[in-house]
């Protein structure tokens, strides 16, 4: 009976595509025999299985997720499942929160705009809106408890057929149209849908389950264990290199060329020029540059050469200015210093390119020295400072600027050697004890990196799953 | 100031007079175009700077220093009054004062007010204070914030995506595919996507990758193996230099074309 | 005080912001924003400083007639200009400026140029002269700042941009100049390439062929051009994938280091002495 059923439907459906090419040439014939989608009498489908509702995980709350298994007619049996229909259970209280919240929003925004109309203050007028949506808010809970008296289900979303999931996020702010309080018990029926929307088959309603935010992100938690064990490892290495611990730090070429190009500048009594580039003062690799101007600042205050350091950002300058007195403090030189030697130029890219090269033009440095993070201004920095023919000592973390400065300058700090040279300029035992924990970091890596292809090739996903981080 | 600097000044100043002239009439015919002197003197000064800045290239030059000054001075006080109108008086005013948001006439919500705003306020003041001889060592205080601020998202922004997950796109296959040695011949070929290529990409790429952290190994001296993968590593890396330094080319070449097209489209006319 | 607690600050706030990104609550989220938004704030104050500098700069370089003063009137007259711009709108319909805001424009313009002058002067005849004229211009500035009713000190928003000057100053001076300086770029990149190409060792050798073959894959007109572009292909999505990989390693690794001691207070070279 069923197949004979399936099969007068699928007959029907025919003549009505046939119907609807001859719909031009109208006969009564065809009239006769139209049939329309309106009129195709579908079956009931079948509902889905294993309705399944729980809180989003690792997320700050207002979010509910739906699981549930493809009812059969959805890509097989009758086929006939369009979409899924999404219901949430809704107290008839609700619509009493939403009317206050849509006056309390527009009574505000007439308020911004002065054209607010109330009998006393209007002022008055908001603020007892405002807790009066609060208190409704704060009843929320137990209108939900009176499920299923006093209220309904009400449609959410419509989702495609083939969909196995849903979740029902509303936002954070309490006086969005759709938020989606925390700490109420919800229920949620999933209808099948068909052609005929009034042909549907809904589900069991699940429930009560309720939304809440978490206080620990688990999906993280393998970032947790590297911060913790890269922390401890620093941490670690610290204390060894402060009890004494030698450790040993592989020359790096632009470092000690930095030296020799001091030597270089004072010998033909022209100044040493510094670019920070264009990072900011929270920037990593401008904190790296601090230290190699500290190092460059005092060797020239000890030589009394000329040291120019143009900035492009004013929090920048303010710290490198310390640093540069702090240096020529320490060469035992504090009245070679000058509030001019660290200037701010100012905060757009070119410009502050164009003034550093007529600096490079007219002041015609012996040396340049590049630390920091740069864009796209690096080769013209580079290509006029050899141009002036200047010796030009670069590093920087942008992958991007690398290799003009590698064409460019002389010497070039790729990535992380920018923030190994303040190690090894200053040879501070804290500095080289945290270089050591990063190489430990990065032998960890090439190890971790060895087993996991080993695995991955003998086909387990192991490792990839064990490194993987979700939001 | 040299005779032949007065010279050259008064060519310079000449021309710039002729194209004003020449460009307002030329606009002037065209009925789209309301304020045909104020948007000829604009073109006009638009080449004319274009011009000094690349004149930059034969030499530096007084041109070059006029156009590099006013630049710096332009943008530097474009920013500052962008950063006011849009931080200060658009994102700060009203969520502290009813008083200053009906001064600067914007719109104000009670509702919306912050006080908690006024702390960053009081940073930025103790900011500027670094402008005193002696109380020149608070501004450290702001400044503390703002490092200590973006080292932890640094920190952590880093740590994700820099390393956790390049470490974890390094576990690739060494054999791609691999159902058996007889499978493997039977498939070889050498298209970009079969099982060959791809073996061979995967071993490049692993030990590429192994290649270049042992060159940015800083505690070991690069001697021996060591020192050979430490080689390699470096090859590899400027390999990849190379490729990114012909891959940028054609970009810097197109925004060479683009100030072409304005001289001689938009102010010569020489192109329709 | 003056060391420790900007390191207790720095701490605070580092470990706070490592600790919200284990924290999806919204109470955490809410903290987090929070901070963001006063670093853009504090940001705007620290501009004015810089705008100090680069003013103190600039009056310093003409009053020590030092080289190059000449154009640091440049740079101060187009300062002024753009703040005049930014803070000033004309209060007829239509927003079209007078003739009279011109001239007020250009009267500051000589004040600010004879009071830098004035302070550059030595002799003290013409020191005086030049403080008399300044004092002229400056009665006149204020004058029709105060009488003349076709402009108006503009500080409202969202209008508060509403001068055209400002805008055909960003269109017609900035926008240029920002872009011709982006062009340089392409002549620069030829120079760097036919110095740097000279293939004088292993290591500049394999940048020139890398580099070459990628170029060339653009080219139609190339025999072979096939290979060159698959070739081109495979170098980009292979060995420089592995480059990048570890160099961006490396990189994180650093930053990550670094950023943990400057919380940890290990690194503390920003904070000067």
């Amino acid at each position: 009976m069923k197949y004979l059923l399936s099969a007068v439907i699928v007959l029907g459906l025919l003549a009505g595509a046939v119907w609807a090419q001859e719909s031009d040439q109208p006969s009564t014939a065809a009239a006769d025999t139209a049939v329309s989608a309106d009129t195709v009498s579908v079956a009931p489908p079948a509902p889905v299985g294993n309705l399944r509702a729980y809180d989003s995980d690792n997320d700050h709350g207002h979010a509910v997720t739906l699981e549930w298994e493809l009812s059969p007619d959805d890509g097989g049996g009758d086929n006939s499942v369009l979409m899924y229909e999404v219901f949430r259970w809704y107290p008839y209280f609700w619509d009493t929160v939403q009317e206050v919240r849509a006056e309390l929003v527009t009574a505000r925004q007439r308020r911004v705009q002065g054209t607010l109309d109330v009998e006393g203050d209007p002022d008055d007028y908001v603020k007892e809106l405002v807790s009066r949506h609060t208190e409704l808010l704060s009843t929320l809970p137990e209108a939900h408890e009176q499920y299923p008296d006093d209220g309904e289900f009400r449609l959410v979303r419509a989702v495609p057929a083939g969909t196995e999931k849903f979740e029902d996020r509303g936002p954070k702010d309490r006086l969005a149209e759709d938020f989606l309080p925390d700490y109420c018990d919800f229920y949620y029926r999933v209808d099948a849908v068909t052609i005929d929307e009034s042909v549907r088959t809904p589900s069991q309603i699940v429930g009560p389950v309720q939304s809440y935010g978490q206080w620990f992100n688990t999906g993280r938690i393998v970032v947790l264990c590297f911060v913790l064990v890269f922390g401890l490892l620093t941490i670690l290495f610290v204390q060894r290199a402060r009890s004494g611990a030698e450790l040993y730090v592989r020359p790096i070429a632009g470092i000690e060329a930095v030296d020799d190009a001091i030597g270089r500048a004072t010998e033909m009594g022209r100044p040493i020029l510094y670019v920070l580039g264009l990072g900011t003062a929270a920037d990593v690799a401008t904190i790296a540059s601090f230290t190699i101007l500290s190092r460059v600042a005092k060797q020239v205050a000890e030589y009394q050469t000329q040291l120019i350091v143009p900035t492009y950002d004013p929090i920048v300058m303010s710290v490198a200015q310390e640093v540069v007195k702090s240096a020529y403090l320490d060469a035992g030189r504090p009245d070679d210093y000058s509030q001019d030697i660290v200037y701010f130029v100012t905060q757009s890219q070119f410009a502050y390119v164009a003034a550093v090269n007529g600096v490079m033009l007219r002041e015609r440095p012996a040396t340049n020295v590049y630390m920091g993070m740069f864009h796209a201004e690096s080769l013209l920095l580079a290509e006029t400072g050899a141009i002036a023919g200047s010796i030009q000592i670069s590093g920087t973390d942008q992958m991007a600027q690398l290799p003009f400065f590698i064409v460019a300058c002389d010497y070039t700090l790729i990535g992380e050697e920018l923030y190994a040279a303040s190690a090894y300029l200053g040879r501070e035992p804290v500095l080289l004890g945290s270089l050591k924990a990063q190489d430990v970091a990065k032998a960890a890596v090439v190890l971790f990196a060895l087993i996991g292809v080993i695995v991955t090739t003998a086909g387990s996903s192991v490792f990839q799953n064990l490194f993987k981080v979700t939001d | 100031m040299k005779r032949s600097s007065v010279i050259i000044l008064s060519v310079v100043v000449l021309l710039f007079l002729a194209s004003w002239l020449w460009k307002a009439s030329t606009l002037s015919s065209d009925p789209g175009i309301v304020n045909a002197w104020g948007q000829a003197f604009g073109i006009t000064l638009a080449a004319f700077l274009t011009l000094a800045i690349l004149s930059f290239l034969y030499r530096d030059n007084p041109f070059y220093k006029f156009a590099e000054h006013l630049f710096v001075g332009v943008s530097a006080a474009f920013w500052m009054v962008m950063g006011f109108w849009s931080t200060i008086v658009g994102n700060l005013v009203p969520r502290l004062s009813e008083g200053l948001s009906s001064f600067f006439k914007v719109p104000f919500d009670r509702f919306a007010v912050n006080y908690f705003y006024f702390i960053p306020v009081i940073l930025g003041i103790l900011l500027l204070l670094r402008l005193s001889r002696d109380a020149g060592w608070i501004a450290r205080w702001p400044l503390a914030f703002i490092v200590g601020t973006t080292a932890g998202l640094n920190f952590i922004r880093y740590l994700r995506s820099d390393f956790i997950e390049q470490v974890s796109s390094t576990f690739v296959p060494l054999l791609v595919g691999w159902q058996g040695f007889g499978h493997f011949l039977d498939n070889l070929d050498l298209s970009a996507t079969g099982q060959l290529a791809l073996t061979v990409g995967n071993w490049v790429i692993s030990l590429g990758v192994f290649c270049g952290l042992v060159y940015f190994f800083f505690s070991k001296a690069h001697t021996g193996v060591f020192g050979a993968a430490s080689r390699v590593g470096i090859w590899v890396l400027m390999i990849t230099f190379g490729a990114s330094f012909g891959y940028t080319v054609m970009g810097r070449i197109s925004l060479l074309v683009g100030r072409i097209t304005f001289l001689f489209k938009d102010w010569l006319g020489l192109i329709s | 005080m003056k060391r420790q607690l900007p390191l207790a600050l720095v701490f605070l706030f580092g470990v706070f912001m490592i600790f919200q990104y284990f924290v999806p609550h919204e109470k955490s989220e809410y903290v987090y924003e929070f901070l963001l938004d006063w670093i853009y704030i504090i940001g705007i104050f620290a501009l004015a400083l810089g705008i100090w500098s680069l003013f103190r700069v600039s009056v310093e370089r003409i009053k020590l007639r030092k080289e190059g003063a000449t154009y640091s009137y440049v740079a101060l007259i187009g300062l002024y200009l753009m703040i005049a711009f930014g803070f000033t709108a004309a209060t007829g319909d239509g927003g079209a400026l007078s003739t009279s805001y011109y001239i007020w424009l250009l009267l500051g313009v000589v004040c600010l140029a004879l009071v830098m002058r004035a302070r550059a002067e030595t002799a003290s005849g013409r020191k005086k002269l030049l403080a008399l004229g300044t004092l002229v211009f400056l009665v006149g500035f204020v004058l029709m700042s105060i009488f003349d009713d076709s402009w108006a000190y503009h500080f409202y928003t969202a209008e508060g941009l509403s001068n055209p000057m400002f805008r055909i100053f960003f269109d017609y001076v900035m926008m240029p100049i920002l872009a011709t300086m982006f062009a340089l770029l392409a002549f620069f990149i030829a120079s760097a390439a036919y110095r740097a190409f000279r293939a004088r060792n292993l290591l500049a050798t394999l940048l020139l062929l890398a580099a070459l073959l990628v170029m060339c894959r653009f080219n139609p007109y190339l025999p072979g051009i096939d290979f060159i572009a698959k070739a081109s292909n495979w170098l980009m999505n292979v060995p420089n994938l592995a480059a990048q990989r570890a160099i961006v390693m490396g990189v994180g690794l650093g930053m990550v280091a670094t950023a943990l001691k400057v919380i940890l207070g290990i690194e503390r070279g920003y904070m000067g002495k």
